[in-house]
């Protein structure tokens, strides 16, 4: 706990914990607004309204928190290689793997807080606007762990990166990059291609169902833990030089 | 004496050259070592290697009758550390870095204060470190390593970009330091003159190798017996190096 806080206190101006909110208020107006834009289209889609507002809608608040997950976990130790700092935490009665970990908890939290925002205003949405007995809660929290657990190996993947490159625009090119490959092959059917994590990530922008995929949930939670698990390895294991 | 500090046959490779070569210094507990050598000697990566920033190819060493890496906490806890150039959060003011510090090494408030009173930073806490100029953040950085008086201290060249008067102030700051608290204090440097005003003991290292270890008094001696000049010890010092430079010059052409 002392160790998080710690960590909380470091985070005092780089922006990391406004960039994750600034994505959740983002991603929930986003939904608001498409869909007061785009009402009819939506709703004129051959397809269930719980359907509608969860998939269609999803495309660019997934955009948003990928670049969220993204820039924030650059951020969030591009703060320690700047004045060197991590050298001196290196030197510090400080385990090393422990503050890695305060890192990921700290993302994961703020995530989960734009997730739910996000999801907030879906939510909103379909109990205001959907006919009676067309809106379904559970449909809605079902498909918000989904998206937030597609999300996590990007984000553990990220953090493992950033955590490894002392020159920001190193882990901000992979993810730029892995958001390019994940949108080019996540309309594949191979099995496979799910070791991308960014591919994982976009499952749910492209599927025409709300309907949780066992498969891809299973593969997204053990690639978070892999990713944290090899990040935590490293911070171990290696030394600072 | 009691060795706080010692290490045995401690070598450092690289893929192409030999940093540090069979290093073996002995620290007394509640002195002022001085270790000194010309720039890219090792002087550093002896520190570094000491602080587990980096790990020994070779050889082993103890702090305080610990062992790395398996007491590393254990040994990080009682030694304040300020290695090459001052490492700071950019985004915090000179106080909340120490109070990083701080509460990492759960310390009391008052601790902060202390230190920042220690170095002369006090009036410019509230300033970002990033705008602090070099002087300060290597003012900055001491405080960091004088924070909560830990028993052993290891310094390496702390009055690098400070001007005339900051050397001063902090060499005697140093000077104080184990009379102060009791503390040991391995301290590098590239001048002897700088040294000898301050410490009990010296080693001298060039190429990676210890040339000499000793008191001050056993570097006169150990010049006499060499023929170098003993008037000024800076000569001495240039003397050793240049001879050790001379020898490994001439095994090189044979």
């Amino acid at each position: 706990m002392n160790s998080l806080m710690i960590e909380l206190r470091k985070e005092k101006r780089t922006g990391v914990i406004p960039v994750l909110f600034s994505v959740g208020i983002l991603g929930a107006a986003y939904a608001f607004v498409n869909y007061m834009v785009r009402k009819e289209t939506l709703l004129s889609l051959p397809l269930d309204p719980m359907d509608i507002l969860l998939t269609q809608l999803y495309g660019m608040i997934m955009v948003l928190n990928l670049f969220g997950v993204v820039v924030a976990a650059c951020m969030i130790y591009n703060m320690e290689f700047k004045g060197n700092a991590v050298k001196k935490m290196y030197m510090l009665p400080v385990s090393v793997p422990t503050m890695y970990f305060s890192k990921f908890v700290i993302l994961t939290v703020m995530l989960l807080f734009a997730v739910t925002l996000e999801n907030a205003a879906l939510a909103r949405i379909g109990v205001v606007e959907f006919p009676h007995g067309a809106f379904d809660m559970r449909a809605v929290v079902a498909f918000s762990l989904y998206s937030f657990i597609t999300t996590m190996p990007t984000l553990s993947f990220m953090l493992l990166v950033a955590s490894r490159f002392e020159n920001m625009w190193i882990p901000l090119g992979v993810g730029v990059a892995g958001f390019l490959s994940g949108m080019a092959l996540a309309a594949a059917d191979a099995a496979l291609l799910m070791v991308h994590p960014f591919v994982i990530m976009l499952k749910p922008a492209i599927a025409m169902s709300a309907q949780p995929d066992v498969l891809v949930a299973v593969v997204s939670v053990v690639e978070t833990a892999l990713f944290l698990g090899v990040g935590l390895w490293m911070a171990k294991r290696l030394q600072y030089e | 004496m009691e060795h706080i500090i010692t290490t045995e046959h401690l070598t450092k490779e690289y893929k192409n050259f030999i940093a540090v070569n069979d290093v073996s210094i002995h620290v007394r507990q509640g002195s002022i070592y001085g270790f000194l050598g010309p720039n890219g000697a090792g002087k550093s990566t002896t520190m570094k290697m000491l602080l587990g920033l980096t790990a020994p190819t070779k050889g082993n060493f103890t702090i305080d009758g610990k062992h790395f890496p398996q007491d590393r906490l254990a040994i990080l806890k009682e030694t304040g550390s300020f290695i090459e150039s001052p490492s700071f959060y950019a985004n915090l003011t000179g106080r909340e870095n120490l109070d990083i510090i701080r509460r990492i090494l759960d310390l009391p408030k008052s601790a902060v204060e202390e230190a920042l009173e220690l170095v002369g930073l006090s009036e410019f806490g509230d300033r970002l470190a990033k705008k602090y100029s070099l002087g300060m953040k290597q003012r900055l950085g001491l405080a960091g390593a004088l924070l909560g008086r830990p028993p052993i201290l290891i310094l390496d060249e702390p009055t690098n970009g400070l001007d005339p008067s900051g050397i001063h102030e902090i060499r005697n700051l140093v000077k104080s330091l184990p009379g102060l608290y009791d503390c040991t204090v391995f301290i590098s440097s590239h001048m002897l003159s700088e040294i000898e005003l301050m410490a009990d003991d010296i080693g001298i290292l060039n190429h990676g190798s210890l040339l000499f270890e000793g008191s001050l008094h056993d570097l006169r001696q150990n010049a006499l017996k060499n023929g170098f000049a003993t008037n000024k010890l800076e000569d001495v010092f240039l003397s050793m190096i240049d001879k050790d430079n001379a020898d490994r010059k001439q095994r090189a052409i044979l």
